[in-house]
């Protein structure tokens, strides 16, 4: 099996009673730096009468993805390169491989 | 028998559609785990698990039978269950009272109904669960294809663990996906003997696919499986164990193996993945206590668990009764605490004490008594006095009552009498015990004509009963034809008032009452409300009021039959100081009832089934059209291989007599399966026939 060529770590948790859950895994390059992430989308999120599905990236919870339809086939994962979404995926490890197969060749 | 720690014990059911191999693969648990010497075939009828006269005769599962083996260290408490909708009681309270359960598919037909039903059951019930895919050493086995059943009829995350080397006659063994190797069976030895191997070359791409999904779908649960796999690009085989189990337990995935059990292969690992991935009682989160008022039972996720604590006050679950030559016998499943023979319980769900006499361990139709039993147990109890299935036994230190069970609701009544007058008292007796033992068996007395009406889940079901009144109790019974279980309801509100007035010389009778009564959405019961003011109906009446409303309901205004969803509101009323009773309120609440409905537009309902035809291809439009003269609905057709099924809803007293309809339009071909669905509305003419039948 080809091991993921960044290295990834957990990025946000998210915290609460009986709640102790990834929110994102950040992938990193040799030098440390942030090249990719894959976040999980969150939501409902309600606003006035519509909802939406919503990715906080950062501290700063800033939203790089808003989307009034829950992810199709429970594709509840983005994989995320820069402010772009290159993929998206049920499964985490899957994100993760998408986001490498965008970095060019897998 | 030497105490088993809490955490290797296993307590799981195994549940099917009919004939998919749940008797034949427990019989090969059996055998491989030495508990018996033996391999019993079904169509033999010698399987140690279908030991009753009728199961060995007619090759079916008609109740579920306990049983108990051990592997690698654990103890395995196994109950294995029919597969008919008829006998759906037994997977009923089974499910209820286990930790896991084994699903077996089958690699023709893949996912069926009954396996649809069981699987709803199981998500009620919260039961993890594995799946296995048996039969691929038949013809037109496809694993892939009952695979993918899997997520279109179930709508789950089927994670394979295993893949098939080889098909039909030609399966030898499985890859397995956690260990990536290969384990296949030795001929002979009745597949005792199995050896592991490389995978073969050829199936060494699609291995490292499933692998690589059964490693992106397993890692997601656990945060540190997912950090080991990044740091070496995969997991060892512990991790990722670990993973399947969590996912399993909470139900984010379902486990798939493979193989035959009638050809002894695939069973042993079957076996394993109990051990591995099945909770034990310590894993799960416990059992719920009871709903209080105002609330569901499926509401539970703040109320209080009992945890599976050998030391904890005791709580048990009665989940079955069997009446045999020594006596009653009661299934207990053990949640909490310890109990000896001779200790004194309470059953909170009827309030009152049960002293326990002796106590056995079951192994099918045989019994080694014990003295004492602790949580995660299933036992036998001798001795209780009044304890029915679904009632709770616990201490009196800490009496809870645990969360109810479901019962499955009847759609067929005969009538039923004995041959001879002095048997009249037997009938009554062995009815009685046949339905203590069986909740979706109801006895009424008819009120017109006085005969005894047996209800039960379809034909099959009543069928077994009186062929069991025979055997059982010696006696041999006249039966009526099958009757629909027709109901009562209202289409419209209404108002009545009613004044109940006698007087015949010494002190009269005297209550009036007011009473609104509206209809109710299908399956929401009989709902009665009080909004009487200022004691116009004295407090002390009102119980009347109910009581002559719910026992006038059981009898309605068009044909007789029970009377459902609607909602009565006493509203008003009138009384007097002397000639006043419970007594007069009541008749006022019947006949009220009797004027009242009559004028609320009621209607008569029928059950309607929903029906499963399996037919060749050649004969589906005589199957279609057949079904469409039974007003049936035809909801879709799909084909499977080269044979078609059929779903329609079709009303139940078109059903009678179908299966030799069926085989007689098929030349024997076709097959079928049948569950109640919903209640309709009748069509006008068939309302008028009813009424005409009824008066």
């Amino acid at each position: 099996m080809q091991p993921p060529r960044l290295h990834w770590m957990r990025g946000r948790q998210e915290e609460g009673p009986g709640v102790h859950r990834t929110l994102e895994w950040i992938g990193r390059d040799d030098a440390g730096e942030a090249i990719a992430r894959v976040v999980r989308v969150l939501g409902p999120v309600w606003t006035g009468w519509r909802s939406y599905r919503a990715v906080a990236l950062d501290e700063d919870a800033k939203v790089i993805e808003l989307r009034p339809t829950t992810p199709p086939d429970g594709a509840g994962w983005l994989a995320c390169i820069g402010g772009q979404v290159v993929g998206r995926a049920t499964v985490p490890l899957q994100a993760v491989r998408a986001a490498e197969a965008a970095l060019g060749g897998d | 028998m030497p105490v088993t720690p809490l955490d290797k014990i296993r307590n799981i059911g195994i549940t099917a559609h009919i004939d998919a191999g749940k008797t034949t693969t427990t019989e090969r648990i059996l055998y491989y785990t030495g508990m018996s010497h033996r391999i019993g075939e079904v169509h033999d009828g010698n399987t140690t698990t279908d030991y009753m006269e009728q199961e060995r005769e007619r090759g079916i599962t008609i109740t579920s039978a306990a049983v108990t083996c051990e592997w690698h260290d654990h103890r395995i408490n196994i109950i294995d269950t029919p597969g008919h909708i008829d006998f759906n009681i037994e997977v009923n309270r089974s499910l209820r009272v286990l930790d896991g359960a084994i699903f077996i598919i089958e690699g023709v037909a893949g996912v069926q109904p009954q396996s649809e039903t069981n699987w709803r059951l199981a998500d009620r019930y919260n039961v993890p669960r594995i799946i296995f895919i048996n039969k691929l050493d038949r013809t037109g086995a496809d694993f892939f294809r009952a695979f993918a059943t899997l997520k279109e009829k179930l709508d789950i995350i089927a994670l394979p663990l295993q893949l098939p080397i080889g098909i039909e006659d030609k399966f030898l063994g499985v890859v397995d996906l956690v260990e990536m190797k290969s384990i296949i069976w030795e001929g002979g030895e009745l597949g005792a003997r199995y050896h592991d191997e490389p995978i073969p070359a050829d199936l060494a791409e699609q291995a490292k696919e499933y692998r690589q999904l059964l490693l992106d779908t397993a890692l997601s649960v656990d945060d540190a499986a997912m950090e080991e796999y990044f740091d070496k690009g995969d997991v060892e085989v512990a991790t990722l164990k670990r993973c399947v189990k969590a996912g399993t337990i909470s139900g984010a995935f379902r486990p798939v193996l493979c193989g035959t059990a009638f050809k002894n292969k695939g069973v042993q690992p079957l076996l394993d993945a109990v051990i591995d991935y099945l909770p034990s009682p310590i894993d799960v989160p416990g059992i719920s206590i009871a709903a209080g008022e105002g609330e569901e039972d499926g509401d539970r996720s703040d109320r209080r668990r009992i945890k599976a604590d050998p030391n904890a006050p005791f709580a048990g679950l009665a989940f079955k009764i069997i009446n045999d030559k020594y006596g009653t016998l009661t299934f207990v499943r053990v949640y909490a605490g310890t109990l000896k023979s001779g200790d004194t319980v309470m059953n909170t769900t009827r309030e009152h004490r049960e002293r326990i006499g002796r106590m056995f361990q079951m192994h099918a139709d045989k019994r080694a008594e014990i003295k004492e039993v602790v949580a995660g147990d299933i036992a036998a109890f001798v001795g209780l006095k009044d304890t029915g299935t679904g009632d709770t036994l616990a201490s009196q230190q800490d009496p809870v009552v645990l969360e109810r069970m479901a019962f499955p609701v009847p759609v067929i009544d005969i009538s039923v009498e004995p041959r001879t007058k002095e048997a009249v008292e037997k009938m009554s007796l062995g009815l009685q015990k046949l339905a203590a033992e069986d909740p979706s068996l109801r006895l009424r007395t008819d009120q017109e004509t006085g005969q005894t009406i047996l209800s039960g889940m379809g034909e099959l079901h009543l069928e077994i009963i009186i062929d069991r009144l025979r055997r059982e109790y010696n006696v041999d019974a006249n039966i009526g034809a099958p009757q629909v279980a027709y109901r009562e309801t209202i289409s419209r509100p209404h108002t009545e008032i009613y004044t109940h007035k006698k007087q015949t010389g010494g002190s009269g009778q005297y209550a009036e009452v007011k009473i609104a009564f509206e209809p109710l959405p299908r399956n929401e019961g009989v709902v009665f409300e009080n909004k009487v003011v200022g004691g116009s109906v004295p407090r002390e009446y009102i119980p009347a009021v109910e009581k002559g409303i719910k026992v006038q309901a059981e009898t309605g205004v068009l044909a007789g039959f029970p009377t459902v969803d609607f909602k009565y509101t006493l509203l008003d009323g009138k009384y007097h100081d002397v000639d006043s009773s419970s007594l007069a309120f009541e008749i006022a609440a019947k006949s009220c009832f009797r004027d009242g409905m009559k004028k609320a537009a009621p209607i008569i309902l029928e059950p309607v089934m929903d029906v499963e035809v399996t037919t060749p291809s050649d004969h589906v439009g005589d199957v279609v059209g057949d079904l469409n003269r039974r007003r049936g609905i035809i909801q879709n057709q799909e084909s499977a291989g080269s044979t078609i099924i059929v779903r329609a809803h079709v009303p139940l007293k078109e059903m009678f007599g179908y299966i030799s309809d069926l085989r007689s339009m098929t030349k024997g071909r076709a097959s079928f399966t049948m569950q109640f669905h919903h209640y309709d509305p009748v069509p006008r003419n068939i309302a008028d026939e009813i009424m005409a039948k009824s008066a």
